[in-house]
């Protein structure tokens, strides 16, 4: 497919996607798809470094991304993010102060991105997508708030196990270090939990 | 003439009255800290805010149950937690000015992982779910001011959630005291202890760093 044909596929994407949240027509979509910009990256590629401000918000159209904090130099990954998903330094973006987290590419990757300039215009221009962005946000609180609990709540062997079943295919495409980061488990626990993934041998 | 009973009507009227122009004022105070909102607009809001007032050690939800409130705290303090086997783990220790509710729960509108309970006497402005669909109804303006109060929420979890990460348990510790002396001297230490995530016999070996 050409690049023009691209462009229209992922922007029917994000219609859709706006359509799971809010009724809008072709008409209003189209008003506002200008103020998107299709962005590509290399893998590791650094898309907000630490102390940078973040000025885009991201949905995933293809790749993986990590987010991540620098904890006395150690990197402790605090979001995963695979296609359709949505990426950003909250904090810096919405508050348009330095990023205190790093988002990097761990696969080449391409987004659909609006920046921050642009949001802002997109909700004095067209009201009704107030609206839109508040199911957004509280869609994400939702998620966020259930991946704390989960933390709290759950055993290392339950979390890894429950990931691993929602998430089949990440343990090809992370590596292992970032996986077991994310689900706050020590790299050598996690390699013995993986042994529960084996398919049991049956005695006969 | 003034009979006791009329007299006894007559002060209470004027509690009323005090406490309505009070939520008004707070309320307005509130919002602001947001978006700019109309009068018109405004006393719709106030309008669908009950007042309610409940004693200490009082369950608002139970884990299990949809919660139908978001409470802004006028008086009082209020703690939100889990059950872990039978420990309680509190994630939310909230006071005078601060929202309160089992929030997935409220948004999602499915049931309460989460208990919400009075730790003292406590006074709220009550905001039901169908209260506050009826308030995004009166227009992209009040959706504005739920987006921005539903991000609000969503940067504080973010922050904390990187605090803890990132900080030490003694730093964390003397972080929170230096910005919550208050709730230090409201809130039961078993209850802070959990809250920052620190077993009890921690929290008291740092107590000695409260000044």
């Amino acid at each position: 497919m050409n690049d023009s044909g691209l462009y229209k596929l992922y922007m029917d994407n994000l219609y859709h996607y706006f359509q799971r949240f809010v009724e809008m027509s072709q008409d209003e979509f189209d008003g506002i798809a200008p103020y998107f910009e299709i962005r590509k990256f290399e893998k590791k590629v650094k898309m907000v470094d630490f102390g940078e401000v973040d000025t885009y918000f991201n949905i995933i159209v293809k790749g993986l991304v990590r987010k991540y904090l620098l904890v006395k130099k150690k990197e402790v990954t605090i979001q995963l993010s695979t296609e359709g998903h949505m990426i950003h330094s909250e904090i810096s973006f919405n508050l348009q102060i330095p990023s205190d987290c790093i988002i990097e590419t761990i696969e080449p990757s391409i987004f659909i991105s609006i920046s921050f300039a642009n949001i802002q215009r997109i909700y004095e221009l067209y009201p009704k997508t107030e609206r839109l962005g508040r199911l957004i946000i509280e869609e994400m609180f939702i998620k966020k708030d259930y991946r704390d609990f989960e933390q709290l709540n759950k055993t290392t062997r339950e979390r890894f196990l429950e990931y691993i079943q929602n998430h089949p295919d990440m343990l090809q495409r992370v590596p292992q270090k970032y996986l077991a980061s994310y689900l706050n488990i020590k790299p050598e626990t996690f390699s013995r939990l993986k042994h529960l993934l084996r398919p049991k041998k049956i005695n006969h | 003439m003034f009979s006791a009973s009329n007299y006894f009507t007559f002060t209470t009227r004027i509690e009323r009255h005090l406490i309505a122009t009070q939520k008004v004022q707070e309320l307005y105070e509130y919002i602001k800290q947001f978006t700019v909102v109309s009068q018109q607009e405004f006393q719709q809001i106030a309008g669908l805010l009950e007042t309610r007032s409940y004693d200490k050690k009082v369950t608002l939800t139970r884990i299990g149950e949809i919660e139908n409130y978001v409470y802004i705290i006028q008086k009082g303090f209020v703690r939100k937690f889990f059950l872990k086997g039978k420990n309680e783990i509190i994630t939310q220790l909230a006071k005078e000015k601060d929202l309160v509710c089992s929030s997935v729960s409220f948004l999602s509108q499915q049931p309460s992982e989460y208990n919400i309970e009075t730790l003292e006497p406590c006074i709220f402005y009550a905001l039901s779910f169908g209260n506050l669909q009826k308030i995004y109804s009166m227009g992209p303006n009040m959706e504005r001011l739920g987006r921005l109060i539903t991000l609000d929420w969503l940067l504080q979890k973010e922050i904390w959630e990187h605090d803890r990460l990132r900080q030490e348990p003694r730093d964390r510790f003397k972080r929170f005291v230096a910005e919550n002396i208050d709730t230090i001297r409201r809130v039961p230490q078993k209850y802070l202890a959990s809250y920052l995530n620190m077993k009890p016999e921690t929290f008291s070996r740092y107590k000695h760093l409260i000044k």
